[in-house]
């Protein structure tokens, strides 16, 4: 039975990923991105990496797709004109004579190949003993968490959590460089529609309330610094879309630490830690528990921030300029 | 079997039911209004349905009261969603091109 269902989900998951790129119309793809998305964090439940599962469903089912979504509403002026209804599926679009030159499609079809290798030998080239889960395991104790995911992301492997992070401030810096700084002076108007109005103060305590529960229990379960950004990150999207822009309400610097705190402390915690004879990121043990914890939290709490930024700076791109320029 | 084990069976046959349903009526209906309405309310119904059997199925307080919670804000973040897709689609109906949908 068991069997059936990740059969099932297996190929599902793929059929959806080869709809999503052959899809004719951007809206197509959007959407089965998002199905995508779910099948995939769906699999990754029944691989029984739940931490996984729900940043998959966030990040890149919501988030990304939420971003999908404002770049669809940017193109759909132009393209609804040339493809009459959007919601009516039945006009074929028929254009399909700008293939793309040959020298290109060669390169793709040889890297994806090469890729299904990688994957295949990963999978023949399973390590007997389950890799690295016993010596994980072993310095479990050690590590101030209880769940063994929490602790290699963020105490044996911190490193690579805080490039992590690095990496999302990064995207933000390239929308920086391609749209200019924004100041968010957007004035405060809030939603005209009074039933989304009210949805969004509902559903700002309640996201917020459980991006803390998974950022909480991230230490003896699924979840974390990730899965909770994405859900304050939510909060900041909700309400900028509902036309209380939150970073409009803080000062330039505030929103700069914001963003940064979560790098930066983890990089200074690091540091302090090599300055009393440790290697970076080998927290004492005894500390460890809370040092997670803080570094946890100031991580949420900027790339929640760096996720709103990206949102809001892409949604504020297209809006008139000279309302942008005057900001500055 | 017991009688509870029939039950959760029967809720979640009735659950997938729904969602069955509301799939044809997405695929099937003609305009957007129509859809939508097929989409949230008969999804949400099999939503609740499947919710109570896991619910039974599971049979702790607790977890009952996640399962309750997950349907109820599905829910709200559903036909609050269905209500601003509709608006949406109206106004521009309303505004410049009168082809009306189907």
């Amino acid at each position: 039975m068991s069997v059936l269902i990740d059969g099932i989900l297996a190929i599902l998951a793929i059929y959806l990923a080869l709809q999503c790129l052959m899809a004719q119309r951007l809206t197509q793809t959007v959407f089965l991105f998002f199905a995508f998305g779910l099948a995939l964090a769906l699999a990754w439940i029944r691989l029984g990496a739940v931490d996984v599962a729900i940043a998959e469903a966030a990040i890149a089912a919501g988030f990304l797709g939420v971003l999908l979504l404002d770049a669809l509403r940017d193109f759909s002026p132009t393209f609804s004109q040339k493809q009459k209804n959007p919601e009516t599926g039945q006009n074929p679009p028929g254009k399909d004579d700008n293939k793309p030159p040959f020298l290109p499609r060669l390169a793709l079809g040889f890297g994806l190949g090469l890729f299904l290798l990688i994957s295949l030998e990963a999978i023949w080239k399973t390590p007997e003993g389950g890799g690295l889960t016993a010596a994980s395991e072993a310095f479990l104790p050690e590590s101030g968490v209880e769940h063994p995911v929490t602790a290699v992301l963020l105490n044996f492997r911190a490193y690579d959590t805080w490039l992590e992070i690095g990496v999302i401030l990064m995207g933000l810096l390239a929308i920086f460089v391609v749209g200019g700084i924004r100041l968010y002076s957007r004035p405060f108007t809030a939603a005209q529609d009074p039933l989304l109005r009210q949805v969004i103060l509902f559903f700002t305590p309640v996201l917020f309330l459980f991006g803390a529960f998974l950022l909480y229990f991230g230490k003896s379960g699924p979840g974390g610094a990730f899965q909770a950004a994405v859900l304050w990150g939510a909060i900041g999207i909700l309400l900028h879309l509902g036309g209380r822009p939150v970073f409009s309400v803080m000062p330039r610097w505030l929103l700069q630490l914001i963003l940064t705190m979560g790098l930066g402390f983890f990089l200074l915690l690091g540091f302090l830690l090599m300055a009393t004879g440790n290697a970076l990121f080998e927290y004492p043990p005894a500390y460890s528990g809370i040092m997670i914890l803080i570094v946890e939290t100031l991580a949420a709490v900027s790339i929640a921030a760096a996720l709103t930024a990206i949102f809001a700076n892409v949604n504020l791109m297209k809006e008139d300029p000279n309302q942008t320029e005057s900001t500055t | 079997m017991t009688i509870k084990e029939v039950i959760t069976v029967i809720l979640l046959l009735v659950g997938c039911f729904f969602f069955l349903a509301g799939t044809l009526g997405v695929l099937r209906f003609p305009d957007i209004f129509s859809r939508l309405h097929a989409l949230t309310k008969a999804d949400n119904l099999g939503l609740g349905f499947i919710a109570a059997g896991m619910a039974l199925h599971i049979a702790s307080p607790l977890a009952a009261l996640k399962i309750f919670f997950i349907w109820f804000f599905t829910l709200l973040a559903s036909s609050t969603s269905c209500y601003l897709i509709a608006r949406f689609q109206k106004e521009q109906d309303q505004s410049g091109n009168r082809k009306e949908g189907g």
